[in-house]
């Protein structure tokens, strides 16, 4: 007979692959790991063979708790630069903070509007906090942040996104940007990765500073797009003797610049002339940058109401000259 | 003396029918790289007094025979703490589990199944179990160390 130790190890070799379906690995059910206060416990066994058959014993428990490991995450929301103008206000720069740690933390929210490498400060209005976590900043609806009376307590992984409103000042001109920080802290405790706070972790044990310090920043970033537009007529007359005399039957030539300045856009831009009294309409005679345009009112964007025209431009972004002419004769 | 110990066997027929003539012990510490004055890093074990997520950790069992007589066909088994996941051993002498216990191999000869129905090769987060089987009868006296590895889910 073959020693049991031997034909317990043949059965094994065997073994395997022969495994019970539907078993599902274990996985961590937190990015952050696993959750601050969970206790470790080890016990392992021995068997051997006694004088009555195996006998298995169970060695000492070793139990530990997990500590709350302080870990914070800040980014800004914002597809980029967000664009406004001088004066504006409640600006919005959107923000998110999550919870990278593996307990429930409550966080301490800073902004800082005063920072170098831009031209100029935004005005602080209020910190907001995005209650119907809709990623939307909805007044009346998401609460304003007081620190210390509701930071935001996150579980693990959780976030929160987070607005700032900012005034931005009329000094601010065209292309400068201003940059406003959000920093946030853990309310337990922040410091060098490994600082201990004893006894203060979720779940009864340490809470310890990883490797963010438990404190992180994010800037957000407005820009002045600013424009305006003004509006320059001139006329050319053509007399029917090849001159330039204002007498019945010459055609005066209107040409209407309008200059858009600045980086911004113009929204609903439109260009309307009266006929002047005394004169008639050239049918078909409005152009835009050279092109006709038709006196319906159509897919282009002239039209000619009976006593004026009109050229419908849309947004125009800055800089742009867009130029429109048409021709009357005088009665 | 004869009848005091009979006295306490029978006070205490569990404790006199458990004692074993095999001890196995259980320490857990944590693996920390401390920086030294001279600029080295030195790996120190301490106990798991503080212990955070990605901590890695260091398991020692130790074997004894405190019995009378040769132990023979001895095995050391582990149930991983479902917080933790193995690391490997020094030696790989160990068999593991990926399926709670039932089947036992080599990590790298063991599978499990996908929801589609295939397999995929184990990994050591899916351990289970590490065990170990001493080959050789444990004589009285003698005693021996299974260590192994593993990190904070």
């Amino acid at each position: 007979m073959l020693p049991s130790s031997y034909r317990r190890l043949r059965s094994v070799s065997a073994l395997p692959f022969l495994l019970a379906a539907g078993f599902a690995a274990t996985a961590p059910a937190h990015a952050a790991g696993t959750l601050a206060g969970t206790l470790i416990d080890n016990v392992a066994q021995a068997s051997y063979d006694g004088p009555d058959g195996p006998v298995t014993i169970d060695s000492n428990i070793v139990s530990f708790k997990v500590d709350e490991l302080l870990d914070v995450a800040v980014i800004s929301r914002d597809p980029g630069d967000v664009v406004t103008n001088p004066g504006a206000t409640a600006q919005l720069l959107t923000y998110r903070v999550t919870n990278n740690g593996n307990g429930t933390e409550a966080f301490k929210l800073i902004a800082n509007p005063t920072l170098g490498n831009d031209q100029f400060d935004p005005e602080l209005e209020q910190i907001i906090l995005d209650t119907n976590n809709n990623g939307v900043y909805d007044p009346g609806v998401d609460t304003l942040y007081t620190p210390g009376s509701n930071d935001p307590l996150l579980a693990p992984d959780e976030g929160v996104t987070v607005f700032i409103l900012s005034t931005i000042p009329v000094s601010a001109s065209d292309t400068d940007k201003g940059r406003v920080a959000l920093r946030a802290t853990a309310v337990t405790g922040s410091g060098d990765p490994g600082r201990v706070f004893a006894g203060q972790g979720d779940g009864g044990g340490d809470a310890i500073v990883g490797t963010t310090r438990a404190t992180q920043s994010a800037l957000g970033t407005f820009v002045i797009q600013a424009a305006s537009v003004s509006l320059v007529k001139s006329a050319t007359i053509l007399d029917p003797f090849g001159g330039s005399e204002a007498v019945p039957g010459a055609t005066i030539t209107y040409q209407l610049v309008a200059s858009v300045i600045g980086n911004g856009s113009i929204a609903n831009l439109r260009i309307d002339d009266t006929i002047p009294a005394n004169t008639s309409y050239v049918a078909q005679s409005t152009t835009l940058d050279g092109n006709p345009l038709t006196d319906t009112a159509d897919s282009d964007a002239g039209s000619f109401s009976g006593t004026a025209i009109s050229v419908a431009l849309g947004t125009v972004t800055g800089p742009a000259t867009p130029t429109v002419t048409f021709k009357v004769i005088i009665n | 003396m004869k009848s005091l110990f009979a006295c306490i066997a029978l006070l205490l027929p569990q404790a006199v029918l458990a004692a074993q003539p095999i001890e196995l012990s259980s320490q857990v510490f944590v693996e920390r790289k401390v920086a030294k004055p001279d600029g080295k890093i030195a790996v120190i074990l301490e106990a798991p007094k503080t212990v955070v997520p990605g901590d890695d950790l260091v398991f020692v069992l130790k074997y004894r025979n405190v019995g009378s007589a040769p132990a023979n066909d001895i095995s050391v088994t582990n149930p991983m703490p479902k917080a933790v996941i193995f690391n490997g051993t020094a030696d790989g002498s160990e068999m593991v589990s990926v399926d709670g216990g039932r089947n036992w191999g080599a990590l790298s000869t063991l599978k499990l199944p996908m929801k589609n129905g295939q397999y995929r090769p184990a990994e050591v987060a899916d351990v289970t179990h590490v065990k170990w089987k001493l080959n050789q009868s444990l004589s009285v006296g003698s005693e021996g160390n299974l260590i192994f590895r593993g990190k904070v889910r």
